[in-house]
């Protein structure tokens, strides 16, 4: 960014929005096809915005709504939502410094709004912007995806119910995550945990209800973390 | 689903969703999570996404499908592509869906 960082919180706040904007314009479709999907799983438009209004997950979410069109217990999807989240526990450990300034009750409130964006975001500035700004920040990107992924879902539920099937739209769920996956292959120990996550998650597509992702899931984390001990044992990277 | 069931299915999202990101960011101003479970956590982004796109590419039926006829398979490396170069969601989906329609057109 080759603005002038901001001097106050409220100017913290509307850099956090101003940033966002072209954010918020590529997540469009993701909201999108997860209303698109909420319809096919057989919910309402309003059912499937208001779970984007309170779980504000959009990988989670697509897993629970395939699960509940294939008839899967209630547990099952759970156990899918806090398989896919888990990543939120990194991310909510990482903010716990930056994010220390807040008051007890805006904490909440940054905890609900807690994207990949707004964690990337207000990490890679907290340098810059320091413990008293970077809260807002986070804050005013989080407010603005928040919206617009409420809003692109429910566009995306009133225009489900007229797309035809022919069209393959369900090919675009893997897509997304496909945009998400990409940056998180960072090295090659994150390289080995995609690669035997995702192969073993494929061998294991015939168990019921998406459990083959949590094994895939363990066994992917443990290939990354073996690769990175090897290597350090090795004398570094 | 009934409604019932529906409403406690998301009642359970939401309560999981927020609870992984509200517990540790207010438990670990006084605590610190154990080093080898932060290096485990650094790990399921990777790990759980490639869960997700791995078997839509390679077993779109629901069984391994590797070869030039799976039409998934070749879109989404056309698409992969776009997304390591241009990390774009809208793009990635343009693309993606459209090699996907040109090649089942194609009947390959």
């Amino acid at each position: 960014m080759a603005m002038s960082p901001p001097s106050s919180p409220q100017a913290a706040f509307g850099r956090g929005v101003l940033v966002s904007l072209p954010i918020a314009v590529g997540i469009v479709p993701f909201g999108l096809v997860t209303g698109i999907a909420g319809i096919k799983a057989g919910l309402s438009a309003a059912e499937v915005t208001l779970m984007s209004w309170l779980v504000f997950a959009g990988a989670a979410q697509l897993v629970a709504l395939q699960l509940i069109g294939a008839g899967a217990s209630i547990f099952f999807v759970w156990l899918a939502t806090l398989v896919v989240n888990l990543r939120y526990i990194m991310y909510s450990s990482a903010l716990s410094r930056p994010l220390e300034t807040l008051s007890g009750r805006m904490k909440w409130l940054a905890a609900f709004l807690m994207v990949d964006q707004n964690f990337a975001l207000a990490l890679g500035q907290y340098g810059v912007l320091g413990p008293r700004l970077t809260p807002w920040f986070y804050l005013g990107i989080g407010a603005v995806l928040w919206l617009n992924w409420v809003v692109a879902t429910y566009l995306g539920a009133l225009l489900g119910a007229r797309l035809p099937e022919a069209w393959a739209l369900d090919f675009a769920i893997p897509l997304c995550f496909l945009v998400l996956l990409v940056p998180a292959v960072q090295n090659r120990p994150s390289l080995a945990a995609a690669l035997v996550g995702g192969l073993v998650s494929t061998a294991l597509i015939g168990l019921p209800y998406r459990s083959g992702l949590f094994i895939g899931a363990l066994v992917g984390i443990w290939a990354g973390v073996w690769l990175e001990n090897r290597a350090g044992a090795q004398g570094g990277r | 689903m009934s409604d019932l069931e529906r409403w406690i299915t998301l009642l359970g999202m939401t309560l999981i969703a927020f609870a992984l990101r509200y517990g540790p960011l207010v438990m670990l101003e006084r605590f610190q999570l154990p080093p080898n479970l932060q290096q485990a956590l650094r790990y399921v982004p990777a790990a759980t996404l490639a869960g997700l796109v791995f078997p839509a590419l390679l077993a779109p039926g629901g069984q391994w499908a590797i070869g030039l006829d799976n039409e998934r398979l070749l879109a989404g490396m056309i698409a992969a592509l776009v997304a390591w170069r241009f990390r774009n969601i809208l793009l990635t989906l343009v693309v993606g869906m459209g090699a996907l329609w040109l090649l089942q057109w194609m009947g390959v």
